[in-house]
Formats: C-alpha cells, structure tokens, sequence
C-alpha cells in the first residue's frame, strides 16, 4: 500500500516565489505555509536570486519546480543539469523535485517552452526509462505535472489522463496535478476534466497547482496570471476530496500583483477543503472571454532582471 | 504512416523545426528540414496534429509558433532594456530574430539566451563607414555592457569574503609595496567604451528615454557589493594600472607602465597613487594582496 502523497508531507498552501516579490517576503516574513522556486533561476546563481533564496529557505519550506528537465525528449538526459538539480536541493533542503511531463527541445536545442508529447506505448516506455534514470541519479522520487497543451497528435492512442496515471506507476514517481492545466487542456482538447482528476491515482499525487488563465475564444492559454476561476476550484475540491489533501501552491507569472494579493488568493482554498462538501456545480459557471485577440504567451521560465546601482 | 511507427525523435524534430520557423509554421512544414522529418503537404497537417472542434491543427500549430520568438524575445528586451531603447523596439524584435536563428537556445536556463548578442551584434555590423559618430558600435556597446551587467549581478561575488583591511595594507612595508600583486575580486570588470553607455543604460533602466550621448572614452570599473551591481567612471591612467594588476604584474611594475604611458606627470602620479589604492580597497576592487 502507497501511503498519502508517496509519504510526503502535505506543507499547505503555497506560494511560487518570484523576483518582484523578494524585498516584501524579506522585510515582512509574511506566514506562507511554503514556497515553490523556479529550479533554473538558482542552479548556478552565485548573487541576489540564490542569496535571498537561502534566507527564504532557512525560514520556510521550499520546493523546486523545473521547467528544463526535458523528460520527454529523444535527447539524451543532461546529467551535468540533474547533478546541479541535486546540489540545489540538498542545499536548500528542499522537499522534493518536480518537472513536466513533457519535452522542450531536441537536436541540442531548448525552445523554453513546455511541448507536448504523443500519448502511446512507445513514449509510455520511453518517459518511463528516463523518469527512473533520473529518480536514480536524484536519489529521489520525481514529481510531475501534467501541462497545459494546446495540440493533440495523431500518435495518440490513450488519454493523457491514462498515460500519466500509467506513467506513475510504472516509473514509481509522484505527481504534480495541476488543476488548472487539467481544465486548459480539457477546453482545448474537449474532454471531461472531472473524470481526468477522478483517474488519477489520489495517493501519488504529492503537490497541486492553481493558477489563472486567458480564454482566446477557441481555446484557452495557461498565461499564469489572474484569478483562479470557479470551474477551477471545483477541480481543485475534487481533488482535494481524493487525496485528502496535498500541498497546493499557486503560480502566478504575468501581470504579477503585490503578494498580500497572490498570497490571498491561494488562501481562497481553504473553502473548498472541507471533504463533506459535495461537488459544485459547474455548469452555471461560464468563465468570461477576457481576450479573444491578445496574443497571450505561456511563460513556463521567467528571466531574472540585473539589478544595477 | 500508423500511429505508432513514425518515431518519437522524428517527430519532435518536426515540430521544433515548424514551431521556430521564422517564416511561421505553413512555410515551416514546407521547409527541408521539417520535410525531411516528415513528409508533408500542408492540407496533410491532419495525419500528425489533430484538429479541435473550434480549431484547425494549423491554428493549434500557431499558437506554439507565435509563443516561441513572443517569449524569447521578451527575455531578450528584458535582459537588454537600454538596447531595445536604443535600437526601437521594431529594429530590436528584427535583430533579436536573427539573433535566435544563428544561436539557437541550448541552455537550460534563461541567463544563457542573450549571452552572444553582443558578439552577433559584432559580426552583423555593417561595413566601417568612415564618419565620426558610429551609431552601430553605440548600440554594441550598450549590449556589451548589458550582459556585463547580467554576469557579474548573478555571478561569483564577494559578499561572504572577508575583504581586505587597512591593517592588512598598512603592514606592507613601503620597499615590499613594488613586489607585491593583487587578488582581484571575482566581479571586477574593467571596460573601456567610446561613448559614456553607462549613463544611457541608467537612464533607459529608469524608464527615461535618454538622448544618444556625444562620443566620449569611458573607462568604467563595475563591481558588485551588497549583491547589487555598482559602476564607476575611472579615468585613463586608473584604467590602466588597474587592468596591468588584473593581468597579474606587481605593483611596481604596473607603476612603471602607466609612468611610461605619458597618460599622467610623474608628481601627479606620485600623489594620486595613495589616494587610489585607498579607494580601491574600499570600493574592494581587490580582496587579497600577495608579497612574493
Ligand atoms: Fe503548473
């Protein structure tokens, strides 16, 4: 028997650290339950961002979330990058490392994106191969998250909703639900984001992300900026209601409002974390088009801004 | 081709080729390189992207295509502000264009993207025209000492060493001082530019949208204490014996170099070294000295 979240502790509610909010964090020691890093940005920071990050880490629980793992790519594995990973998390004690089920680049190359992959028995055995180098090499279970996608190929012969939840168990490797990507992706690709949460197996799942997102109309785009709408925190209470319980941690990359507002909107959860709720009901929840015509970017990596007298 | 026989590397190099095509992704599918991955009509799009019910498959395509130079390029304007003021943001997006296809991003990390942008900016310039104002080697400045600026901010400082003392200098005895070299520190840069671009650069990183400066040698010392990066003007003989101690001679004979430069009179010399060594430990230019 698996226990609860492949025996990690449930840190609460969570916020994903971000530059713009250093000197708040710094001077008000706000009471976050806990903090995501974007992995990259600290790898081989020697300035402010690692700097600041310790003194973050010394105070609070800290978790660290890739964008450049690149697990599924044909590309071989970068072992240098998973030995910096390592180093990092062993540092800043951090509770466990997650990435994406998904590649970002190949022949050398890195489009800094987040691209889906083909869900079939071929990339099943694949992914599942290089999840257990790395979890080997990490000395570690692996965290990952399904992404937000905005295509589907022909290769396909399962759900991804199948192909993660075989992936984990096969590769033995905990996941990182993303509510709103479950619900970016179920407009996208039109099918049922509940039936998606109530697939996946509840005791793997270690983390859970919430973040807001642009509906263009046709589809929806991740773009991390804004309120979690409804439909999402319905999501979010299903999976709450399955797991019991997991760290939830908002992500919020453009647009980024002062912290007391970000860290607010996280603590919305809290009212959907009571088990004998039953489900809402989503169909009088219609989300608003917000920008039918922007050309709204997902920023799976933010750049980190030199600070000069 | 079945569902599951066209490999997974193909595949991906496919769809890396369309998604970062300059042209956008129907000349992309089109291209040789993407043709020699798959073979493909654009009306066959179909057999390897499906369609959605509110979007083609080249619509689906589209949205990873415009995404792809969207980010990068707002990476590159955030890393390099004073030169997207410079250069107007139009030329900058076309620059920044070219920039990615002749360096493709390898990198794990973002730091890594606008690393060789001032070398491309080098290598495109266009021949030497022989007026006096030069507007592409201003614009090659900016980006030069940009990326300084990114290098030393996130690179290796000094803020957890312990800096020299005026004990540690006071206990050189004056016939020691020729032979003695120094340790500079890990974020020291000296840079010599043609115009002032560090003061286009402050301005530009306020927001201000600063007058293109008149051509003026500048010298600067750049540093970084407090984890915040620190730059100041430095004149011509400082520039040159602090770069004769970067390069590792002693303090004599990097003495005599700038006495031989004609830069400054010998008297002159003689009364500003002590002021500059003081400054120069203060400001921890340096952070160990060695008698040999
Ligand atoms: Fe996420």
């Amino acid at each position: 028997m698996l226990k609860p979240r492949l025996g990690h502790e449930n840190l609460g509610l969570g916020v994903g650290l971000r530059t713009v909010h250093f000197p708040h964090i710094l001077e008000h020691q706000p009471e976050v339950d806990w903090f995501e890093i974007i992995s990259e940005n600290f790898m081989d920071s020697a300035g402010r961002p690692r700097h600041v990050l310790e003194q973050i880490a010394d105070r609070y629980p800290v978790v660290m979330h890739g964008v450049s793992l690149s697990i599924g790519s044909t590309d071989p594995l970068n072992r240098e990058y998973l030995k910096k990973l390592k180093t990092l998390a062993e540092s800043i004690n951090a509770r466990w490392i997650s990435d994406h089920v998904c590649w970002t680049g190949v022949a050398g190359r890195n489009t800094h994106d987040l691209l889906p992959i083909p869900y079939n028995e071929n990339t099943l055995t694949h992914l599942v191969k290089r999840i257990r180098i790395v979890q080997d090499i990490l000395e570690r279970p692996l965290v990952l998250e399904n992404p937000s996608s905005y295509l589907e190929f022909q290769d396909s012969t399962m759900s991804e909703s199948e192909f993660v939840c075989r992936m984990a168990e096969e590769a033995d490797c905990g996941l990182l639900l993303d509510v709103n990507n479950v619900y970016v992706s179920s407009v996208n690709h039109e099918f049922d984001p509940v039936k998606y949460i109530e697939m996946i197996p509840a005791e793997r799942v270690v983390q859970c992300h919430l973040a807001g997102h642009t509906n263009c109309g046709t589809h929806l785009i991740d773009t991390h900026n804004g309120q979690v709408i409804d439909p999402v925190w319905n999501l979010f209470q299903l999976m709450h209601q399955r797991t019991g319980g997991v760290a939830t941690l908002l992500e919020w990359d453009a647009d980024i409002p002062p912290f007391p507002v970000v860290h607010a909107e996280v603590l919305k959860a809290r009212k959907y974390m009571d088990e004998n709720l039953p489900v809402r009901n989503q169909a009088n929840l219609e989300e608003t088009v917000t920008n039918p015509s922007s050309a709204a970017i997902p920023h799976p990596a933010s750049f980190i801004v030199a600070e000069v007298e | 081709m079945s569902n599951e026989s066209r490999n997974l590397d193909q595949l991906q190099r496919w769809m890396q080729t369309v998604i970062s095509w300059p042209g956008g992704v129907e000349a992309g599918i089109d291209s040789e390189a993407a043709q020699s991955e798959i073979p493909l009509e654009r009306s066959e799009l179909e057999t390897v992207v499906t369609a959605s019910s509110r979007q083609t498959s080249l619509e689906r395509m589209g949205i990873y295509a415009n995404a792809y130079y969207a980010r990068l390029l707002e990476c590159l304007s955030e890393e390099y502000p004073a030169l997207v003021s410079a250069m107007g943001k139009t030329a900058f997006g076309a620059f920044s264009m070219e920039y990615l296809q002749e360096f493709h991003p390898t990198s794990y990390t973002l730091c890594d993207l606008g690393a060789h942008f001032p070398q491309f900016l080098t290598e495109h310039k266009p021949p030497a025209e022989e007026n006096e104002f030069n507007w592409t080697d201003f614009l090659i400045e900016i980006a030069t000492l940009e990326r300084v600026y990114s290098e030393v901010f996130d690179g290796p400082g000094i803020e957890q060493e312990t800096l020299l003392t005026a004990e540690v200098l006071n206990s050189i005895q004056p016939e020691e001082w020729p032979e003695v070299t120094l340790k500079m520190a890990p974020c020291f840069r000296l840079m010599q530019f043609q115009f002032p671009v560090h003061e286009f650069i402050s301005q530009a990183r306020k927001g201000n949208s600063p007058q293109v400066p008149e051509q003026q040698l500048t010298c600067l010392a750049i540093t970084r204490r407090n984890y915040i990066v620190r730059r100041e003007v430095v004149s011509q003989a400082e520039y040159l014996l602090l770069s004769k101690l970067q390069q590792g001679l002693n303090v004599g004979d990097a003495i005599t170099c700038l006495a031989e430069s004609d830069l400054m009179e010998p008297e002159e010399l003689g009364a500003k070294l002590h002021e500059w060594f003081k400054h120069w430990t203060t400001a921890a230019f340096f952070i160990d000295v060695s008698k040999q």
